[in-house]
């Protein structure tokens, strides 16, 4: 790999050991992908974020990193937490749970990234531009800036971005490069156009192609609609980058005129809500993966209004950013009539697993989740249909 | 005897091989704070791990950290070809690596290694290595396999393809011919295939194994005293006797 006078010297160690450990883990990744040099980047997202998935091994990384003095060079978010800073009792969390995972916060924010711990934060506290190199984790948030911004970044995992991050750099290969962003494959998709036929597109593309680009036709995803598609093709395949004529930035692009075209109707669809449900009845039902848009909570709030919880044995769980929360005040009032409206978490990364056994949700990825991350045996179904089991 | 790999975490260490012949994952595979394996018996601290490469949660790199956290940690890793993962592990961790070597198969469980990762290299100690050829002599759809006697220096009483090793100043074609001339008085023309080399190992003795594939036509086969004696076997055939080592992946492949 070429590197600069200035990366050369960062390697050797004369800007201190946290920005050598960093310029080593990227180019030793660069490396194995075969890039040719690194490149700047105008943003990080970082994931590795809840006690319950990097454990005591991640949290003394982190210790380490930031009494090497380690911050960060470029505007950096952090993922959601394995709880709600202020709630967690409500999620039946331990106390040492909660003190291993507020100082997991503490130790990020002193290396200067901003604790909105939200997989989201396209939609508010960090918003690429098209055509910038940035280092994000989180599946289907680095999915939804490649495709629906046009912003460039690979899969990149927690330790990899965080040292991005640390270097305002990454290695650039992959979809950094103009030859990786061409469509593999033309999805011709048939659906209801709800968000949740969203989910279920993406979960049926990523069980039929695995990985690649594809190129949609016959969709409108608006923000929403794309954030759910997303989070299911990241989950049930490794997708990070699709297309879609006529909505997305760099679709124009590309002549798809001689690449395989796969056809997705109620067939795919109803094989990939049976992937999905395993269970009919749940403990708890957790809305909010990936976190609910302002929209989305005005919609919920809409449809409880009136209504009334009369099944008290099912918990209901709605997560979203700590800035959603607060900007949709009066959604909240109603939505706090059914369960709690958590920040900074979900039930994919908060150890619910000593609390529930069976979990539904509206989502495709958490429906991928929950079995192997959490243990739980899933449903996954439209909010209203989930909303009918406590109605 | 030493092989030439990739540096991945530089830094340089001496010490006993632990092996596994699967991909790895260290979230479940390893346990952090003491080093015990979960998949076989054994323990990585101070040991030079190789694993084919690293696979399942990302976590995984932060378990690498935990061990070296608590000086449970693998004095080096050796991997066929490196991911995210373990790359990341190691760095972070300041445990050498070192990847793109031919094979795990060059390493035996107790081997002394000394792994310079940042030049990419690692050494076997007392390792005697020897080059052969090893070729499906075929007809129809079956081939030659030899019964090697029961005091053969190497693998005694398997069933083996026609083998040998190859000569000073010889190509491996041209040794593959010679060696079937001599056991089995065929003689073959152009190879009708051949496969990218398979690393044996029996004891401190390292075969790197070039297979071929030649057609014996309708001629006679008559062997030599180096077998005890020989079968035409199908693929099926092979799967029931007790073959050398990659017999029945190299006739699965030209068959």
């Amino acid at each position: 790999m070429d590197l600069t006078r200035e990366e050369e010297a960062i390697l050797n160690g004369e800007q201190g050991e946290g920005r050598q450990k960093a310029m080593e883990l990227v180019t030793a990744l660069g490396k194995i992908y075969g890039a040719d040099s690194l490149i700047d980047i105008t943003s990080a997202h970082l994931s590795g974020a809840s006690y319950k998935t990097i454990g005591d091994g991640g949290l003394k990384y982190l210790e380490d990193l930031v009494g090497g003095g380690a911050t960060v060079s470029v505007p950096s978010t952090l993922n959601p937490v394995g709880m709600d800073r202020n709630r967690w009792k409500e999620m039946h969390i331990s106390e040492h749970f909660a003190k291993k995972q507020n100082r997991i916060i503490d130790l990020y924010g002193q290396m200067g990234i901003k604790t909105t711990c939200t997989c989201t934060p396209y939609v508010g506290p960090n918003v690429p531009s098209m055509g910038d190199h940035v280092a994000w984790s989180e599946s289907s948030a680095l999915s939804f800036v490649n495709s629906y911004i046009g912003a460039r970044t690979n899969r990149e995992g927690g330790p990899g971005a965080l040292a991005a991050a640390i270097l305002g750099k990454t290695a650039n290969y992959g979809l950094h490069l103009d030859e990786k962003r061409k469509p593999t494959v033309v999805i011709d998709a048939n659906i209801d156009g709800s968000v949740f036929s969203y989910s279920l597109l993406g979960q049926a593309v990523g069980m039929a192609i695995g990985s690649g680009v594809p190129y949609f036709r016959n969709i409108h995803p608006e923000v929403e609609e794309a954030k759910a598609l997303c989070a299911a093709m990241a989950a049930s395949g490794s997708i990070a980058l699709y297309h879609v004529e006529g909505v997305t930035p760099e679709a124009g692009n590309f002549d798809v005129s001689d690449l395989e075209v796969i056809h997705i109707g109620k067939k795919e669809l109803d094989n990939a809500y049976d992937k999905l449900n395993m269970v009919d009845d749940v403990q708890l039902i957790s809305i909010g993966c990936p976190h609910l848009t302002e929209k989305e909570m005005h919609q919920i709030a809409a449809f409880l209004k009136g209504k009334e919880k009369r099944n008290k044995d099912i918990e209901i769980w709605f997560c979203t950013s700590a800035e959603i929360r607060e900007r949709c005040a009066e959604d909240v009032k109603i939505m706090e009539k059914f369960g709690p409206v958590l920040a900074d978490t979900c039930m994919v990364v908060a150890p619910i697993e000593g609390t529930f056994e069976r979990t539904g949700s509206n989502s495709a990825k958490a429906g991928n989740y929950l079995p192997t991350l959490c243990s739980q045996k899933a449903m996954c179904r439209d909010i209203a249909a989930l909303m009918e089991l406590v109605l | 005897m030493i092989f030439q790999g990739r540096c991945i975490s530089s830094g340089k260490a001496t010490g006993e091989v632990i092996k596994l012949e699967e991909p790895l994952s260290f979230l479940g595979g390893v346990e952090g704070s003491t080093g015990d394996l979960k998949v076989r018996d054994g323990n990585v601290a101070g040991k030079i791990l190789v694993f084919p490469k690293g696979k399942g949660s990302t976590v995984g790199s932060y378990v690498m950290y935990d061990l070296m956290v608590h000086g449970k940690e693998p004095k080096a890793v050796i991997n066929e070809a490196a991911e995210t993962i373990v790359a990341t592990g190691a760095v972070i961790s300041s445990i050498p690596m070192i990847d793109q070597i031919p094979s795990v198969r060059i390493f035996e469980d107790g081997d002394i290694v000394t792994v310079d990762a940042t030049a990419g290299t690692v050494e076997i100690k007392d390792l005697v290595y020897k080059e052969v050829v090893s070729s499906v002599v075929s007809r129809d759809a079956k081939c030659i396999l030899e019964k090697r006697k029961a005091t053969s220096r190497s693998f005694p009483g398997l069933w083996s393809l026609v083998a040998g090793k190859i000569e000073e100043g010889e190509t491996p074609v041209e040794a593959a011919r010679r060696e079937i001339l001599e056991e089995t008085s065929v003689k073959v023309g152009e190879p009708l295939g051949s496969m990218d080399p398979l690393y044996v190992r029996e004891g401190n003795v390292l075969f790197k194994v070039y297979p071929f594939h030649f057609d014996a036509g309708d001629q006679e086969v008559s062997l030599n005293d180096e077998n005890e004696r020989y079968v035409w076997a199908s693929l099926d055939d092979a799967k029931k006797l007790e073959t050398l080592t990659d017999t029945i992946l190299v006739m699965s492949t030209f068959l």
